[in-house]
């Protein structure tokens, strides 16, 4: 292969060298999906070189299924109406504030091949309904999550902001990641505690670091950095700030409501009229 | 009329005095084979002949490398990443970036004196961005290997293009990303591309006219010894064994030494039974005639995308009380290697990483395999991940203290391979890996004792960088990490002495240190931005 070749890379080619890269300054890099059909919808070829370059450069976070692992489910996003425009779009700038990269120096080529393949896979599952009770869900999520978990705006910000999970994340998924949280923590919520070298201990969500220097917010959600040379200590916990809700916490009935809930959150217009 | 002929006169002296200067040549052969004799230059990528990133320079030291300032910074006002090593010659930087641009610049100020850009084709495809090493030098030349295949001739005193020869059909997905190696009258280059199919090879052309003088391919012929360690058929055209990070020279043996790439398809065993000569290898080729004079394969069958692009380092070192010459290579597979540079047998095999897909490297020189860890459609975990042990990033060897230095990865993947159609000019992997969920990588800046392969010290990074690595005479290691910070350490123990925070990590290179005007620099290239450290001025 080749330099640091990517693959791995894709992570790190669109991450850091592209992280500088725009689309527009390269030529045959469309920043919106370029007009006309698909040329590669339904073509067999075509869907299995896109394969190959989804398991490549996509398979890492979105699992090799497209059903989600460290990011989105995408069988449920696309087949809950995600559009080649907007897939265009999310693959070529990547999604500001998540671990998605933007493919800037990608061919255009390339990223209408993964939308091919894409549609071939999301058009396998049909949208999972929302099933529970969705009334009750959200007001279970009121009472138990918005304090660390905000929606369209409003609620805690210590944990993930889930106003579009419900696209972000399949069912099973969801499940799973309030039955045990602890499972996978993403990048930016892993649990630490800073100890101050009078002996005070910050508890909070890890927001970054480097040899030197750590970026928390706090359980007041109060964020601040430290340099390491002032602590006494930095205790790295393997357990979420979220705790487990097992089912003496959340029984099985009120967990469908709630995932029920959670499956209808696909976004907020937050523009002022 | 005197006094008008006497100024004539006088002009006509400064200007034939002037044109006697300018064609005077900046570097010469000489200048190459001295290396870093004179300190307040830099010639070539690695610093010398052998590799070694091992300045001089000893006006910074570890007591006042804390004192370190920046001098000045240089925004390329381009788009991209350096991975390149700039250049020093009399005063002035040559340095290439992203996109084949590239710029000579004011070694005290900073300042922009020209600049170089190609003009890349709109279909063009590569791998793993559009990166550059750097430059080679030569007379008043600069070469440049260019992303679309080509090398470039430049005038070094205006980047005006000299000669412009293809490698190879970038269509095809053939790419040029390394720094040139010039050896006498010779600019040597390699060819990277093997994830799209091709075959790769390193040229010789004549610095002058461009010409090509040899080619070694990287691939085993049917008719070329080692041929029979592909399938029979084609699958040889298709056999990848990149170059993209420039090999070393020995004057003495004439030999110049280069680590090749992966074979092709990465994973997918079947597709390509047998060792795959010369994949994966160190190769020993006559500086000359381009004739192999001896080979060691690192990883014979790789399937896990385990380039040998490393830089293969050379030195003088007591083994067992006997002085050998060796080639020192830590290998992305995972193991470090001090080999034999007359024979090509290793001498010393250890990992210098986690490594879970062979047990050790055996008498014969063949890593003895553990189960389990083929590629196929199910997955399979093995350590390091794709990324290696180390990669393209350079290290560094000081011959005083006797240690390597090399910037090392903590890492594992769960390697995949599939049945995949080869096509023309299309990306050919037959694979993918995907880390696995609990798998929390690192990096760390690594002292390893060539005559042992122990380590002896190490300081662990947050996460794995990409960082190569400088070390100067007064004791000092320059490294960075993947949070963006330049550090600097104590050679002989690892304890860290200063660091500042870049904004973007360091990649390939930690830079380079040079002297103007009796002021010690440290230079260092991040993302767009070149920076330049001095000590403060009294």
């Amino acid at each position: 292969m080749t330099r640091a070749r990517s693959r791995l890379w894709p992570a790190l080619v669109f991450a850091i060298s592209g992280g500088l890269v725009f689309a527009q300054d390269l030529p045959g890099r469309s920043e919106t999906l370029p007009p006309g059909k698909n040329p590669h919808l339904g073509n067999k070829e075509s869907i299995r070189a896109g394969m190959a370059l989804y398991r490549i450069r996509c398979a890492d976070c979105h699992g090799l299924d497209a059903a989600g692992y460290r990011g989105p489910d995408l069988v449920t996003a696309i087949a809950g109406g995600l559009t080649d425009e907007r897939l265009f779009q999310t693959i070529r700038k990547g999604v500001p504030g998540t671990e998605m990269p933007a493919a800037t120096t990608s061919p255009d080529d390339d990223l209408l091949l993964l939308i091919a393949y894409l549609r071939s896979v999301g058009t396998v599952a049909a949208p999972e309904s929302p099933g529970g009770d969705v009334e009750n869900g959200g007001r279970l999520f009121a009472s138990q999550c918005a304090s660390c978990h905000r929606v369209a705006g409003r609620g805690g910000r210590i944990g993930p902001d889930l106003t579009r999970i419900g696209i972000a994340r399949s069912r099973s998924a969801l499940v799973r990641e309030i039955r045990t949280p602890s499972e996978w923590i993403g990048p930016s919520y892993e649990t630490v505690t800073l100890v101050t070298k009078d002996g005070q201990r910050i508890r909070g969500a890890k927001k970054n670091e480097d040899v030197f220097s750590i970026q928390v917010m706090d359980s007041r959600e109060r964020i601040q950095g430290y340099l390491k040379s002032s602590l006494q200590d930095v205790v790295y916990e393997k357990a979420s700030l979220m705790p487990d809700f097992g089912p003496g916490r959340l029984n099985d009935k009120d967990l469908n409501d709630l995932v029920g809930y959670l499956s209808t959150l696909r976004g907020s217009d937050m523009t002022v009229r | 009329m005197r006094a008008f002929l006497t100024i004539v006169i006088g002009t006509l002296t400064v200007v034939a005095l002037g044109a006697q200067q300018a064609a005077a040549p900046q570097v010469t052969s000489q200048d190459l084979l001295g290396g870093l004799k004179d300190p307040s230059r830099w010639l070539t990528y690695g610093g010398d002949y052998n590799g070694h990133r091992h300045s001089p320079l000893t006006q910074i030291t570890p007591d006042n490398v804390n004192q370190l300032v920046s001098q000045w910074t240089f925004q390329t006002g381009t788009l991209g990443s350096f991975q390149s090593t700039p250049l020093v010659v009399d005063g002035v930087l040559y340095v290439t970036g992203y996109n084949n641009n590239a710029w000579a610049i004011d070694a005290r100020s900073g300042r922009s004196i020209w600049r170089y850009r190609r003009n890349l084709p709109e279909d063009l495809r590569n791998c793993c961005g559009p990166v550059n090493r750097g430059f080679a030098a030569l007379g008043d030349r600069l070469f440049m290997a260019t992303i679309d295949a080509h090398l470039l001739a430049l005038d070094m005193k205006t980047g005006g293009v000299l000669y412009d020869v293809e490698l190879a059909d970038y269509k095809l997905g053939y790419s040029a990303t390394v720094a040139p190696l010039v050896v006498k009258d010779k600019v040597i280059v390699g060819i990277a591309g093997a994830e799209f199919g091709t075959r790769g090879f390193i040229d010789a052309y004549d610095v002058q006219t461009g010409k090509r003088a040899w080619r070694f391919y990287t691939v085993a012929g049917p008719d070329d010894p080692g041929g029979k360690t592909w399938p029979p058929g084609d699958a040889y055209q298709r056999g990848g064994g990149s170059i993209w990070v420039t090999g070393t020279y020995d004057p003495q043996q004439n030999l110049i030494f280069f680590g090749t790439g992966n074979p092709g398809p990465d994973y997918y065993s079947q597709a390509r039974e047998g060792d795959n000569l010369y994949t994966a290898s160190l190769v020993a080729i006559d500086a000359d005639t381009g004739q192999r004079r001896w080979h060691y394969q690192f990883t014979p069958h790789d399937v896990h995308d385990w380039d040998s692009t490393q830089v293969p380092v050379l030195g003088e070192i007591p083994i067992n009380g006997q002085p050998r010459k060796v080639v020192m290579f830590a290998n992305r597979n995972g193991f470090f290697y001090t080999i034999d540079r007359t024979t090509g047998k290793p001498i010393v095999a250890k990992p210098f990483v986690e490594t879970t897909w062979a047990k050790e490297i055996g008498p014969d020189g063949r890593p003895v395999m553990l189960p389990g860890h083929l590629p196929d459609e199910d997955g399979s975990k093995t350590c390091p991940d794709l990324g290696g042990g180390t990669n393209f990033m350079s290290p560094s060897y000081d011959p005083t203290s006797r240690l390597f230095f090399v910037t090392a990865r903590e890492t594992c993947a769960v390697y995949y391979a599939w049945e995949q159609k080869f096509k023309p000019g299309e990306q050919w992997e037959s694979g993918g890996t995907i880390r696995p969920k609990d798998q929390k990588n690192f990096g760390a800046l690594r002292a390893i004792d060539p005559a042992t392969g122990q380590m002896k010290w190490e300081f662990r990074y947050t996460s794995v960088s990409s960082s190569g690595v400088l070390t100067t005479a007064s004791g000092l290691v320059f490294a960075g990490d993947g949070e963006g910070n330049i550090m600097a350490f104590e050679s002989r123990t690892g304890k860290n002495l200063w660091h500042y925070q870049l904004g973007f990590p360091v990649r390939s290179t930690a830079g380079t240190t040079y002297m103007v005007d009796g002021r010690q620099y440290l230079l260092v290239p991040a993302g767009s931005v070149l920076t330049a450290f001095a000590l403060p001025q009294r």
